[in-house]
């Protein structure tokens, strides 16, 4: 998927993935893409449950090698 | 600016002192359902960490006034920082809870139940997790019943009453906490019993089998091992009938109600075998036993000395499933309570208490994270 903006949180703890996330999408137009890189397990349910939330909408996630990707439109 | 901190031992002492504490868990919503900081004069409130980056002022109508002391607590202690933060900048009096509730789940405390010239018992209780364990005093030696994976506690609690650990006894093969007994045992010389019918194997540790020790003596203490057949985890668990005064219950008896019989797979036999144990066995002892098991799950169990304890009379009593006199309808009753949620990663929990797999302290930690769920709920 392509995104307009990528935000790497890969190394990074909770909140931090959550708070940069919100930061860049804040930037961003309506409609456009996000795509958040994080390898914390605990934000995972977090970001979710964040975005949920929120106007923006959630495409997709997936997990790879403990890689976790997030592709979120924003609202 | 940074926020104050609280440790995991302080946040203990400061609610065991019975002290007004209002805790903002910042945990998702789920989580904090799972298992969450209690206490008889805590009030907790939730309300996830991402809702303060759209609204700093998103709590204040729930929070109290700004002289009250406010506990900020997540998983691992970084949200509650930042939440802290933000509440410390509005003036809040507020400390934020040092490694979350993953240090949380590492604390125990101990209380005092009975002392005579003979015998000094202390349960000890890991309060997050809601698992128990005893340490019994006598004549300068001591035995512990059910030790946390976290020995130093009771080796410290042992040297403070001047005492020497000369037995561990586990009454079954834990399926929500790492077993502290053979390493305990390594470390003070102690010999470590347990039933050979729940390791199912020969393990890497030395033990003895509690089926050819139906006694077990150690200063003035007299320890019956009543083979209360407990349905639960495995069919070989045990109950430890101290002084024909305490009956450290295990996973059999809770103050709230009977052990689990489902996470065995066979929740019909082992419910049934439950019935013999509270119909032909636990009827034989006398009403004013105090039973002290090995969990609790609510903390409407603990009395107001903080202990979980009831006599058996009283827990007879109040449990519906135990005045069930006809088999069918017992069996029905407490196999159909059992939550659907099992206590987290207990297979391979289990694995380790019976020495097939080994694990570090990280991974230990967080195998261990999360409620017990060992007790049946008996919801009316």
């Amino acid at each position: 998927m392509k995104a307009d903006m990528t935000v790497d949180a890969k190394g990074l703890s909770c909140p931090m993935p959550i708070v940069r996330a919100k930061k860049s999408i804040d930037s961003l137009n309506t409609g456009e893409i996000m795509e958040l890189i994080t390898t914390d397990p605990g934000s995972v349910k977090d970001f979710q449950s964040w975005v949920k939330q929120t106007k923006h909408e959630l495409l997709e996630h997936k997990e790879e090698d403990g890689v976790y990707t997030f592709y979120v439109r924003k609202g | 600016m940074a926020v104050k901190t609280v440790t995991a031992e302080e946040l203990r002492d400061r609610i065991q002192n019975g002290e007004p504490l209002f805790i903002l868990d910042v945990r998702n919503e789920s989580d904090y359902q799972d298992w969450k900081i209690e206490g008889n004069t805590v009030q907790s409130l939730n309300i996830p960490y991402f809702e303060f980056l759209d609204d700093e002022d998103v709590a204040d109508d729930q929070l109290p006034d700004k002289n009250t002391p406010i506990v900020t607590v997540c998983a691992k202690g970084g949200s509650s920082q930042y939440v802290g933060e933000v509440l410390d900048g509005k003036g809040y009096n507020v400390a934020s809870l040092k490694g979350g509730m993953k240090d949380w789940s590492q604390v125990y405390s101990d209380t005092l139940v009975y002392q005579d010239e003979k015998l000094k018992l202390f349960q000890i209780n890991r309060l997050a997790k809601g698992c128990l364990s005893y340490l019994i005093v006598s004549n300068g030696e001591a035995a512990v019943v059910d030790p946390g994976r976290h020995t130093n506690f009771y080796t410290q609690l042992a040297e403070r009453e001047h005492a020497r650990i000369t037995n561990i006894l586990d009454s079954h093969v834990h399926a929500d906490h790492i077993s502290g007994g053979p390493a305990l045992a390594k470390q003070h010389g102690a010999d470590y019993f347990i039933t050979t019918s729940d390791l199912q194997g020969t393990p890497p540790f030395e033990y003895k089998a509690l089926e050819e020790h139906p006694f077990i003596h150690f200063g003035d203490v007299e320890v019956e091992v009543l083979a209360l057949q407990t349905p639960g985890h495995t069919p070989g668990s045990v109950s430890f009938f101290i002084n024909k005064q305490f009956l450290l219950s295990g996973d059999t008896i809770f103050v709230g109600g009977l052990g689990r019989p489902d996470l065995g797979g066979k929740a019909q036999e082992w419910a049934e075998m439950l019935y013999d144990t509270v119909f032909h066995q636990l009827n034989q002892l006398a009403d004013d036993v105090l039973v002290l098991p090995a969990h609790y799950a609510d903390k409407s169990e603990m009395n107001e000395k903080g202990l979980i304890t009831a006599q058996l009379g009283t827990i007879r009593q109040n449990n519906q499933a135990m005045q069930t006199q006809e088999k069918e309808t017992f069996t029905e009753m407490v196999a159909s309570a059992a939550s659907t949620k099992t206590p987290p990663n207990y297979e391979a929990i289990i694995a380790i208490n019976r020495g097939e797999k080994v694990t570090g302290e990280e991974e230990a930690t967080e195998l261990e994270i999360g409620p017990n769920r060992c007790a049946v709920h008996h919801h009316g």
